[in-house]
């Protein structure tokens, strides 16, 4: 199924994806020095079914179904074409998806990239150019919550204010939600 | 964060416009600094500069991307179909309502039956208060003929983004055109910036 013969590098990988070199958005997550090998489905390839695994993996090709590589990263490549809900450490997109998309330490969806569905991981990059619709998740308790790393935080009470906002003196701790008009009022520039 | 590129018609990137001293948009963004939870509705087009301001924040966005779809909005539809073609473009209703929506530059090509259903459309999926934030052309007779493209950055300002040089008349609906068409919500607040729009806020 997997084009075992074709097994690629990380770099060979991404460059076959489309990325641009010296993208700051285009390292798989988990990669470590020197070479790592992904498993490419190629692009005349058609997978309807679930794909699970323990290694990377690049789709030229077209799958539908679900996709689950919990400890790795996948890259949709350009001419790549997924219908399907994405769990992965790292999800790279070039190419086309219909599905959600869950990575667990980030997704990066690139400038050729056209993406319908939601997107939930702590780091979410989108290249200007790129088509999306769709919801992003990007309060870190939502999403830990979404991964079930913790209980869903309150909708409406005070919550801990997101560490990297924590820049004004202006805490609420009310416990109450705040109505953005009404501050907006008196807090506008001018 | 990320400059103001936008993608010209051939494929092209392009940067142009200065810097736009927003400040009603400055203000949302300084109280999204509160710590609470939001969730933004974004009617514009996916972009970077706006991705990167709103993960700093704990929110949620939802990105409906109708420019791409304006000929769907805006035919000569009426009543259900526009209403149907609206809610199917929108994202879907969720439990947890909008509080903040970010319409730039879009009312300018809707005719105001098309700004009646999509108004109505976006309160169905909005809590009470929620806040639009909405630049309007007011001074120029002329705008492009698809619209231009705001860019957050740094210093909350906004980085307009000229798409095509092809020009078409402007509405330039007034504050009253708009409080009529959007019979939910009241007028808060509304700026002449320095590029001629109109910078308004509206509250539901």
């Amino acid at each position: 199924m997997f084009e075992r013969g074709k097994k690629t590098t990380s770099d060979e990988a991404e460059r076959a994806a489309g990325s641009d070199a010296g993208s700051t958005s285009g390292r798989p997550a988990n990669r470590r020095s020197g070479t790592r090998e992904a498993a490419v489905i190629g692009a005349s390839i058609q997978i309807d079914g679930d794909v699970r695994g323990e290694e990377d993996l690049i789709i030229q090709g077209e799958v539908s179904g679900k996709i689950s590589l919990l400890n790795n990263s996948l890259t949709v490549g350009r001419d790549g074409k997924v219908k399907a809900d994405v769990h992965a450490q790292a999800v790279f997109v070039d190419g086309h998806v219909d599905g959600d998309l869950i990575g667990s330490e980030r997704v990066c969806i690139r400038s050729t990239a056209q993406v319908r569905g939601n997107i939930t991981s702590p780091r979410v990059s989108l290249e200007d150019g790129a088509r999306f619709k769709g919801s992003i998740e990007m309060d870190p308790e939502a999403v830990e919550a979404l991964m079930g790393k913790r209980p869903a935080p309150a909708r409406s009470a005070g919550s801990s204010p997101k560490p990297v906002v924590a820049k004004s003196g202006n805490g609420n701790d009310s416990g109450k939600s705040r109505d953005l008009l009404s501050e907006a009022k008196t807090g506008a520039a001018g | 964060m990320n400059q103001a590129l936008g993608r010209q018609p051939d494929g092209s990137a392009s940067m142009d416009g200065n810097l736009l001293n927003a400040p009603l948009f400055h203000s949302l963004i300084q109280r999204m600094e509160d710590g609470e939870r939001h969730v933004v509705l974004d009617l514009g087009p996916p972009q970077a500069g706006t991705v990167a301001l709103l993960s700093q924040y704990r929110c949620r966005l939802d990105i409906a991307d109708l420019a791409a779809n304006l000929n769907e909005i805006d035919q000569e539809l009426e009543g259900r179909d526009l209403r149907s073609n609206i809610d199917r473009l929108l994202p879907v209703k969720r439990s947890e309502r909008v509080d903040l929506v970010l319409c730039w530059d879009l009312l300018n090509y809707l005719s105001r039956p098309a700004i009646r259903e999509l108004m109505t459309c976006i309160a169905e999926r909005s809590k009470k208060g929620t806040l639009i934030h909405a630049l309007v052309v007011y001074a120029e007779r002329q705008m492009p003929v698809i619209p231009d493209r705001y860019v957050p950055v740094d210093d909350h300002s906004l980085r307009p983004v000229t798409l095509s040089q092809e020009m078409r008349p402007a509405p330039r609906y007034s504050p009253e055109d708009l409080s009529q068409c959007m019979p939910a919500y009241q007028l808060d607040r509304a700026m002449l910036l320095r590029n001629g729009m109109q910078e308004f806020l509206f509250r539901l």
